[in-house]
């Protein structure tokens, strides 16, 4: 019954990348980052413009463009991912290990119908009729609570709020019940109240599927939220890790530091000037 | 104590209706009333469609509205055109979130800054280069990169050029729609302090758009909350954030992620 026999195995990490080094024409983007991510865990990736935190998640998806170099190892259930054909890593891809961008509107072809193209990734990995497929399309749209999912599986990308979008690419990611999920900055476009929304459900999936998440981010309140453990990435390097309570309560490193100092927080209180309320008044 | 003063801006019921078919209209702003005093910042927030661009822009007359006025020390401006506009302009600037797309990349810094004097016609000659100088020094540049292109300096850099050129002609309000929203926090936390450095040097107020609340806390002394076009609360910064009275100021709140409270080793004390 399992497709997935290292399963049982749960102590050894879905995902673990050793050494992983990045390098284009122009220079190193990502110089030595190595972490593990065991079942059920959420592995924090966190830095600002440039840290090399996205390009450590397209390495492991082999998406990569072709001119860069990259050394080192990352490995799922213990196989290698790193250099592996492109027609190999697309079987893995979609169907073991999903992913979920920031831009659900550009992530979505707008000329098929969502239900059509979560059936398209299902059958594509799993095979089957299409009207099964269908049918898996409406029940994952219902497991990320779309409501009146059998009704929208018809419905085109357009037809939907950015919140909703976001709910189908993760129905989309679910629905060949992957073991690892990889989210870049999944929230980051989306209005707060919808990014709570967002947020709560990926921790309830994960929950139900015990998948391993990287969940990339530039917001480390976010980070706070979802993560087991935090990895603090700057200029390519890893500056800092730990789990998640050390990370935020007792931070080794200067930089992670002062990004959590700079992290506006609502309930500080600030010194402002006064306002000049009355005539000719200070 | 003498008299309460007049304030610097004061919107009267700005409404705001787009044409979306022969017959059809949207209404992305209605009914919108608040004021700015000197040296004072009113933080505007809400969510996507809420309106709140649309209210900066009515503001400084980039659009006009379909109702409602706009009184700037007193005057109401709405009707002006030529040359009463180009002072009004004077003294409203705007500075925008995206910097690289809001600053001419065929522009050299210097020509960036100071374009709202050449459109001020105040090219007092030899006198603009310093004054852009000056400016550039001001927010944090090295004035000898002002023959640099925007696109070759970061974004934060180059979100200080677009403050230099609102800051060039002096103006009395500056109307920042998400300016810090694109700039990675650490960035973000120093343009904030510019700006409040600045109010409190040259008694600028600012209108501050922001859909980040955190971000607004640090800089409004009040704030307005927008849903669907109207405000649905406005109030002292404090009130505001310690006890919102309407239910979607309360839901916005509460949406707001923070790093857990048990952890949190960064606060500021």
């Amino acid at each position: 019954m399992s497709a997935h026999p290292s399963r049982a195995a749960s102590d050894a990490p879905v995902l673990s990348v050793r050494d992983l080094r990045i390098e284009f024409p122009l220079g190193v983007v990502v110089d030595g980052s190595s972490f593990d991510i065991a079942r059920g865990q959420t592995m924090g990736l966190v830095g600002e413009s440039g840290s090399g935190k996205s390009m450590t998640s397209l390495a492991i998806m082999g998406l990569l463009p072709k001119e860069a170099t990259t050394t080192g190892s990352a490995r799922f259930h213990g196989n290698e991912l790193l250099h592996r054909s492109d027609a190999s890593m697309r079987r893995t891809r979609g169907d073991q290990i999903a992913m979920i961008f920031q831009d659900p509107l550009s992530s979505l072809n707008p000329y098929y119908t969502v239900g059509f193209q979560i059936a398209e990734a299902y059958r594509a990995h799993k095979g089957g009729t299409k009207a099964a497929a269908m049918r898996k399309a409406a029940e994952a749209m219902d497991r990320v609570r779309i409501p009146d999912a059998a009704g929208r599986v018809g419905h085109y990308p357009h037809q939907f709020s950015g919140g909703m979008r976001q709910r189908v690419m993760i129905a989309m990611a679910l629905v060949c019940e992957p073991d690892l999920i990889i989210a870049d900055e999944p929230t980051t476009a989306l209005d707060v109240t919808v990014q709570a929304q967002i947020l709560d459900l990926l921790a309830e999936v994960q929950e139900m599927t015990q998948a391993a998440m990287l969940f990339i981010t530039h917001d480390l309140a976010v980070v706070s939220q979802i993560s087991d453990h935090v990895t603090v990435m700057r200029f390519g390097r890893t500056v800092e890790q730990g789990t998640a309570e050390q990370i935020f309560s007792s931070p080794r490193k200067d930089y992670t530091r002062a990004l959590l100092a700079a992290t506006p927080r609502l309930d500080d209180v600030v010194d402002l000037p006064e306002p000049i309320l009355t005539k000719g008044g200070e | 104590m003498s008299d309460i003063a007049t304030p610097l801006l004061a919107a009267k019921d700005l409404s705001k209706e787009f044409r979306t078919g022969r017959r059809e209209t949207f209404t992305a702003v209605e009914g919108v009333s608040f004021d700015v005093h000197r040296r004072q910042t009113l933080g505007i927030v809400g969510e996507s469609g809420s309106g709140k661009s649309t209210t900066a822009r009515m503001i400084a007359r980039l659009i006009d509205p379909t109702s409602g006025s706009v009184e700037f020390q007193g005057e109401e401006i709405t009707q002006h055109s030529g040359a009463s506009l180009r002072d009004f302009r004077s003294g409203v600037q705007m500075v925008f979130q995206d910097p690289y797309s809001s600053l001419n990349p065929r522009h050299t810094v210097e020509e960036v800054v100071s374009a709202p004097l050449r459109y001020q016609k105040r090219t007092a000659a030899g006198g603009c280069r310093s004054m852009v100088k000056a400016a550039m020094e001001r927010v944090g540049l090295n004035p000898d990169h002002s023959t640099r292109y925007p696109r070759q300096f970061s974004g934060g850099q180059a979100q200080r050029i677009g403050i230099a050129r609102a800051l060039i002609v002096e103006p009395k309000l500056v109307i920042c729609d998400e300016a810090v929203s694109a700039l990675d926090v650490s960035v973000q936390a120093q343009v904030l302090e510019l700006l409040v450095d600045l109010q409190r040097e040259r008694d600028i107020s600012y209108i501050f758009i922001a859909h980040d609340l955190a971000v607004v806390r640090q800089i409004a002394h009040k704030v307005a909350v927008m849903q669907k076009g109207r405000i649905v609360e406005q109030g002292p910064r404090d009130e505001i954030f310690d006890d919102p009275q309407h239910e979607y100021t309360k839901a916005l709140l509460a949406s707001v992620p923070s790093i857990d409270p048990r952890w949190d080793a960064g606060r500021r004390s």
